[in-house]
């Protein structure tokens, strides 16, 4: 991989990257209420359409009659799933179920089922649905996974909605499918509602030969909600358009997904419009729901725009699915772990849920240990508790197995937790690699020293207020998308540097990430780079928070570099001696300060190309070619096995730290401290790293503390899909976290930077300080009744 | 500016948000029925069609909405919410809907002076009150460095919630110029933010209180935020 100027690892100083508290590109439009996202799109002569949605867990429809729902004045189209139309669209390439678009079997209460209606307003949209004489038959459903184990248990998913093989369609992509058979060709078939997924690495009998003890130990990890914020919704109409072959269509509300869109439809890209760049907040659920890609669909069929939107209830999708782990250790007497084997019950979801469940066996916090002998079974159940998109965030949340384990042995042997962590972790470049890792070593000791770090064994301190007090950590490399590859394109225009995008805008500050790495090298101000927003442009922001902003800025930083050799060598070439004409006349040119000089010999710097030699001599930026000049640059950053070695190579590490104060009278639990010491290898833009610490901190409060996904037993149906009672931190919930950011310049991003975000996420970390304060186990969240209830007092 | 241009100022947001309460209509420019689209001159004629065609539905009523200082004569079907009204009628967008049943103070107004949830209340209860939206507030210089320090700290993310908090800042500090920490948060915690921001939201606070009192703070006072 070319470094063109060398620049990466070797450049000091920074006029723009790092630099805080530059305000986003769009900040000032979202905080005025500006700006606008897919629900906020009105456009005249609007239509309004909803779907039905199950009453049921797992249910089909036999047979609607729509007579009266059509009677009511303002109600335009009933369309029901055995209507042709659905076979007019195909599957969304990102995530989509193959098959027919609309289904008349539901496999979770709440999912998309049997007919739309499309009205004047929503009111009469709801009207309608209440007005459908639905004939459903009810299917026999599996909400506790355990249940879906017995295989005496009727099996609730046919054939036509397992079309890969093993147990399930991951993302059922085609690329999907071929990925899962080229690397887990050994998993067994799946048996009725089971299939499995298993993953053996070393010699697990050997490992546990050379151990001086076995521990044994749960983790239980529920299920948690995506919550996106701005409702997902849709408007869509057809033009025609006289400059472009057959219909044009325009969809706003689907950011980001225009060619998705464009292949579900048969259209090119080139025939959909989406100018809309506000996608809110993704969290790593990429899929399009189906109020996203259906308007089209019923645009054309009532010739009008229609509108259609989830409520917060439509909207309350899976981000993590529940996991039982059990997990058995070899341990030698000092603390080294020489065996895991961790058999793991895992909810498979609704069809077509996210496959995250099954890669996290390739993405485990196991492969930072020294430990070869790894065993993961993982046997997967099919349900009907839920839809989880495809997200990434189910894998960071699965980390904690060790984090638990590590503790455990720190209990057992009596000493501090830091110290068999220390003990485990493999060196910076292989499991076999006996060295210290650097940047372990640096963000340990800094958290210890930040925390008075000064560990205890469980239920031994009390708080001068009489309440227990826990404390605890956990480590984890900062994981990046290096396996992604980026494209950028950059053009000189006029004198200015144009950066078009396409966002879309999701909260991440990516572009201005982008952007800043594209001054620096260019010597130009953050705000001299002109960001073009078009959803034309190639270069799209989606690159997964930090992780994928600093591989994805190594392709920005070397597609500036090219844009710097091009301008350089115009500027040489327009200062040259020569002649310029005029019409039929020429004149004999007239000398810059550049004149006489070569591409090499000259250079850029605070808004100005010079001579290196003499920098007094120099021309403004803006006035170095009259020409315009493109640049694009494609591919992964260097290193981008660093993916395929996950875990096994340490570059950039974190450390996470947590104090709690437990009343063990009310069960309520406080985090006195939290601390994240990151090395994040280079910051880019302090202030979206420091935000994102927030953020994961915030997901892993309520996840431990609050979140739980309620489901009747007996009927399947979500207890708490809403606001009110599915409860998330507030302002006055959250603690004051406190961080520490380093830049060891070993990430594999530009400058050595590499991501943080997805890695700080945790479900056990304040688990585990409370264990640590208690002496006992609480299962996530740890709501005052469940640790009273641990406890022994309720 | 088009819809998708949007790297943003204060003062392109300003005045973006200037534009959009300059474009409410004070009128109806069309009273149609929202059933059958049939297009009248008076609110009285669409009663009477209702009366004669739509027999079981409830006919549109009329109300003069006061909103970031304009009186909107508006004609809207009994059912409608605030929040819809402000969307649907007056091509106010700032309030935004998550929750849809006020958990999470996103679709935030002001209403006689105090914070109000747009999704919750009927349109119809709102004749003669003072309505403000986060596009009213920030049209108002004196506001300025509030929105200023909101995107100074990135006090948001995807940033769909967070009109919801501004709005909610601003009707403190009407009630209050000198919040306490504690008492920031006490204000805000009806409020949702899902990408985690809420430890954000205080220290902008804060710091506009400083600046909006004549202090320098980071080298920025009130005059520098006001010329954008």
């Amino acid at each position: 991989m070319a470094d063109l100027l060398g620049a990466n690892g070797t450049r000091e100083d920074f006029r723009v990257v790092g630099k805080p508290n530059i305000p986003g590109l769009t900040s000032y439009a979202l905080a005025t209420g500006v700006a606008k996202f897919g629900a906020d799109f009105v456009v005249p002569s609007m239509a309004f359409a909803k779907i039905l949605r199950s009453p049921y867990a797992h249910a089909r429809v036999l047979s609607i009659d729509a007579s009266a729902a059509l009677a009511i004045t303002g109600v335009l189209d009933v369309v029901t799933w055995d209507d042709p139309i659905f076979k007019e669209i195909s599957p969304n390439p990102i995530g989509g179920v193959a098959g027919d678009y609309l289904r008349n079997e539901a496999h979770h209460e709440g999912a998309e089922v049997g007919a739309v209606v499309i009205a004047e307003s929503e009111g009469l949209c709801d009207e309608a649905i209440s007005a459908l004489k639905i004939e459903w038959e009810e299917l026999p459903f599996i909400v506790d996974i355990q249940k879906g184990l017995d295989p005496e248990f009727p099996t609730i998913r046919g054939p036509e909605w397992d079309e890969s093989g093993t147990y399930g369609p991951p993302m059922t992509t085609a690329d999907g499918i071929a990925w899962m058979a080229t690397h887990y060709p050994e998993d067994p078939r799946k048996q009725g509602n089971v299939g499995w997924s298993n993953k053996t690495e070393g010699d697990l009998d050997a490992g546990f030969a050379q151990a001086d003890f076995t521990l044994e130990y749960d983790v239980n990890l529920h299920d948690v909600v995506s919550l996106l914020p701005n409702p997902q919704a849709s408007v869509a109409w057809w033009t025609d358009n006289m400059y472009k072959t057959g219909k044009t269509l325009r969809i706003e509300g689907a950011v980001g997904r225009r060619s998705a869109i464009a292949t579900m439809y048969g259209l090119p890209d080139d025939n959909v419009i989406q100018e809309g760049v506000f996608q809110g907040g993704k969290y790593c659920d990429w899929g399009l729901r189906m109020v996203q890609e259906i308007t089209p669909l019923l645009a054309r069929r009532v010739g009008r725009p229609v509108r259609c939107c989830n409520t917060r209830e439509e909207n309350f999708d899976m981000c993590v699915n529940e996991r039982r782990a059990h997990i058995k250790l070899g341990v030698t007497r000092d603390g080294l772990i020489t065996a895991v084997q961790d058999n793991s019950l895992l909810d498979h979801g609704a069809p077509s849920s996210s496959e995250m469940t099954v890669y996290d066996r390739d993405w485990n916090g196991y492969y930072t240990l020294k430990c070869e002998n790894i065993s993961q079974l993982y046997t997967v159940v099919d349900s009907n508790r839920g839809f989880m998109h495809t997200c990434g965030q189910f894998v960071p949340y699965s980390w904690d197995m060790i984090t638990v384990g590590i503790y455990l042995i720190a209990e057992k042997l009596g000493k501090d937790p830091t110290d068999i962590a220390r003990l485990n972790l493999h060196g910076p470049d292989s499991q076999r690699d006996d060295r210290a890792v650097p940047s372990f070593e640096a963000v340990l000791e800094n958290g210890k020293e930040a925390m008075n770090w000064d560990w205890h064994p469980a239920g031994t301190k009390r708080l001068p207020d009489g309440r227990l007090h826990g404390a605890s950590f956990r480590y984890q490399m900062c994981p990046r998308h290096a396996f992604l590859s980026y494209f950028t394109k950059l053009e000189y225009r006029g004198g200015v540097v144009h950066f078009p995008t396409q966002g879309p805008i999701a909260g991440w500050f990516g572009t201005e990430c982008f952007t800043m790495i594209a001054a620096e090298e260019l010597g130009l101000n953050f705000d001299d780079i002109v960001v073009d927003y078009d959803y034309r442009a190639e270069h799209t922001d989606e690159a997964g928070g930090s992780d994928g902003v600093t591989g994805h800025g190594w392709i920005v930083k070397e597609c500036a570099n090219i844009l710097k050799r091009k301008i350089l060598e115009s500027a040489a070439k327009e200062a040259a001696p020569g002649t310029t004409r005029f019409g039929p006349m020429e004149f004999p040119k007239a000398p810059t300060p550049l004149t006489g000089y070569t591409a090499d010999e000259l250079d850029m710097a605070d808004g100005k190309v010079f001579v290196k030699s003499d920098p007094s001599k120099f021309v403004p930026f803006s006035q170095a070619s009259s020409e315009t000049i493109t640049a694009d640059y494609g591919g992964n950053s260097p290193k981008s096995a660093w993916a395929t070695q996950f875990g096994r190579k340490l570059d950039t590490m974190n450390t996470s730290w947590c104090e709690v104060a437990v009343d063990e009278d009310t069960g309520e639990v406080e985090i006195l401290k939290y601390l994240v010491v990151a090395d994040v290898g280079k910051v880019i833009r302090r202030t979206s790293l420091e935000s994102q610490i927030d953020q994961v901190v915030f997901f892993s409060q309520g996840c431990q503390l609050m979140e739980e996904y309620v489901l009747d037993a007996e009927t399947g149906v979500k207890l708490n899909g809403n606001m009110l009672d599915y409860r998330r931190p507030t302002t006055l919930d959250v603690p004051s976290v406190s961080k520490d950011i380093l830049e060891l310049r070993s990430g594999d991003g530009a400058y050595g930077a590499s991501g943080i975000a997805h890695n700080l996420a945790n479900s056990h970390l304040i688990i585990t300080a409370i264990h640590n304060a208690t002496g006992v186990w609480v299962d996530p969240p740890a709501t005052p009744d469940k640790v009273l209830k641990a406890l022994g007092k309720w | 500016m088009s819809d998708n241009q949007v790297r943003s100022t204060l003062k392109s947001a300003s005045e973006q948000a200037a534009a959009t309460i300059a474009a409410m209509p004070a009128k109806p420019k069309i009273i149609a029925c929202p059933l059958c689209g049939r297009q009248f001159l008076t609110h009285t004629e669409l009663t009477a069609h209702y009366a004669a065609e739509h027999p079981d539905s409830v006919a549109p009523v009329t109300a003069t909405l006061n909103v970031n200082g304009k009186n909107c004569e508006l004609i809207f079907e009994p059912f409608m919410t605030l929040k819809q009204v402000l969307q649907y009628h007056l091509g106010l967008i700032g309030a935004k809907e998550m929750c849809d049943r006020g958990a999470c103070g996103s679709c935030t107004v002001i209403m006689d002076g105090r914070p109000a949830l747009s999704c919750n209340i009927l349109a119809s209860e709102c004749e003669g009150k003072i309505i403000e939206t986060v596009e009213g507030i920030a049209v108002i210089p004196k506001w300025k460095p509030l929105i200023d320090r909101y995107c100074y700290w990135d006090a948001m993310q995807c940033g769909y919630c967070t009109p919801g908090f501004l709005v909610t800042a601003k009707a403190l500090l009407d009630h209050n110029p000198n919040p306490t920490e504690h008492e920031i948060k006490e204000a805000l915690s009806g409020n949702i933010c899902i990408c985690g921001t809420q430890p954000r939201h205080s220290q902008a606070i804060l710091e506009a209180v400083l600046i909006m009192s004549g202090h320098a703070v980071h080298g920025y006072t009130a005059s520098e935020v006001d010329n954008g």
